[in-house]
């Protein structure tokens, strides 16, 4: 078996390098997009006017309630529908992680922002600060705290997420296995490999958070 | 003080869903005058301090400050608080700034105050209360005393008319309270319109013009300290003040 999985390694390792670089970029560019559409999100949830919040509430509501492999299906059928230009397969799937990963950003964000404590609030309004500044110079500096360290387990958790995408063979770590499993006829080395590259990743990512978490804590003094 | 009407508060009634806290409250408070709120715990002492500066949004009635109604529709509540300072039982200074950077953010935000100006503003505030060596400090680093040190004069860097004290001592150690009553006699003595709910039944026999009992969202009794503590008229005053004193 350990052979077995050094000599997969020893032929195959370029497509499971690919499958990295791909799980990778799906991550990253989930994240760059998923974040400031969290963002508009959880404000629209925690404004004052009704409709954007119950759309906000609809939005977050479905996502939530419906499972991601659910959703994965539902934006490759019915995207390259009702876009007026040609969507590759990938590309539907980008935005179904982009919009999957907004509605759980949203959730953080707006937590975030909750726990801050109100007496915080009342304070800036007792002194007449307006509230765009009151959020700016006073709410979101406390509630990033909050937000950053659960951000970051969301960006572990996309990450692990992408699989389900390769289904649809977009290239990431679980296509890579599938790929050479097709070559190999031997599904389990290859699968041990795919499970070693998320532990490494998984694990290097939560240390770098860590370390950034407990310098988030020393600056709170 | 003087006979200017500062703020005037009439038929004022809050509820809270099918809880009614304030049930018809009037009142005149004059610019200079120094007015203890006490009373058992639910009688709507804050809240009638949090209605007055629009914490809280009135359910009926209206306030008027300076002659003008605040309570009226289009009125900029933001502008108006900018004149009635409020100090929390919790204190509430900002985590996130300098004891510098909390006195001098609403001058510099709010009234356009230039920074230096507004620095040296909160450095002679600073100065009245001791702390001016704590001005880089974050507050994490202040005790509860400090903190509430620093949350009086941070409102009282927008220069207002009139401040709130909602229970200013009752978060603190003992040994803190003294400083912080200290701090109010102080601005008792500078002329400052102060309306103060307080448990602390000495002080505010010795500083206030007027007290006023509050027990079941209304104003059981009112008078001067004297009438108040070696008078009291309504029973509830006096089973009140047996309980307490």
């Amino acid at each position: 078996m350990i052979q077995d999985i050094f000599s997969t390694w020893g032929k195959y390792y370029y497509v499971f390098i690919d499958g990295i670089k791909w799980t990778f970029a799906l991550t990253v560019i989930t994240m760059i997009f998923g974040l400031p559409l969290g963002a508009v999100i959880s404000f629209m949830n925690m404004s004052k006017n009704k409709i954007l919040n119950g759309i906000s509430g609809i939005y977050v509501g479905l996502i939530r309630g419906t499972p991601f492999l659910l959703q994965l299906y539902f934006f490759w059928l019915w995207l390259p529908k009702v876009v007026p230009f040609e969507m590759s397969e990938r590309q539907s799937i980008i935005v179904a992680l982009i919009i999957s990963s907004s509605a759980y950003v949203s959730e953080i964000i707006r937590a975030g922002i909750q726990a801050v404590d109100a007496g915080q609030w009342e304070a800036a309004k007792s002194l007449g600060i307006r509230s765009s500044y009151t959020m700016r110079y006073i709410i979101m500096p406390q509630a990033i705290k909050n937000i950053l360290p659960a951000l970051g387990n969301q960006f572990i958790t996309m990450l692990k997420e992408t699989s389900l995408a390769s289904i649809f063979f977009v290239g990431e770590l679980m296509t890579a296995w599938k790929t050479v499993q097709n070559a190999t006829y031997q599904p389990l080395p290859a699968l041990v490999i795919v499970g070693i590259i998320y532990l490494i990743m998984t694990y290097t990512l939560t240390f770098v958070l860590k370390k950034y978490e407990r310098r988030l804590a020393e600056s709170d003094r | 003080m003087t006979d200017d009407i500062l703020i005037k508060v009439e038929g004022l009634e809050k509820s809270f869903g099918s809880l009614r806290v304030l049930k018809g409250i009037n009142q005149t408070i004059k610019t200079g005058e120094v007015v203890s709120v006490i009373g058992p715990s639910g009688g709507g002492k804050s809240t009638f301090l949090r209605c007055i500066n629009l914490l809280e949004t009135p359910t009926a009635g209206k306030i008027y400050f300076e002659g003008k109604e605040v309570t009226a529709p289009g009125v900029n509540a933001d502008k108006y608080r900018r004149q009635l300072g409020m100090v929390f039982q919790h204190f509430n200074v900002f985590p996130n700034l300098t004891v510098m950077q909390n006195i001098t953010l609403a001058p510099i935000l709010e009234k356009k105050m230039p920074k230096d100006q507004a620095e040296k503003l909160a450095l002679d505030l600073l100065k009245t209360i001791g702390m001016e060596d704590k001005k880089d400090e974050y507050p994490k680093k202040l005790s509860g005393g400090q903190k509430q040190r620093l949350a009086i004069v941070r409102a009282l860097a927008m220069q207002p008319k009139a401040i709130l004290f909602d229970e200013p001592t009752s978060a603190l150690d003992p040994e803190m309270v003294k400083g912080v009553l200290n701090v109010i006699k102080q601005l008792v003595q500078s002329g400052m319109t102060i309306v103060i709910v307080t448990h602390e039944m000495g002080f505010a026999r010795e500083v206030s013009d007027r007290v006023l009992f509050m027990d079941g969202g209304v104003i059981a009794e009112e008078g001067t300290p004297q009438q108040i503590f070696e008078n009291p008229q309504n029973p509830r005053t006096k089973e009140f003040l047996s309980q307490v004193l």
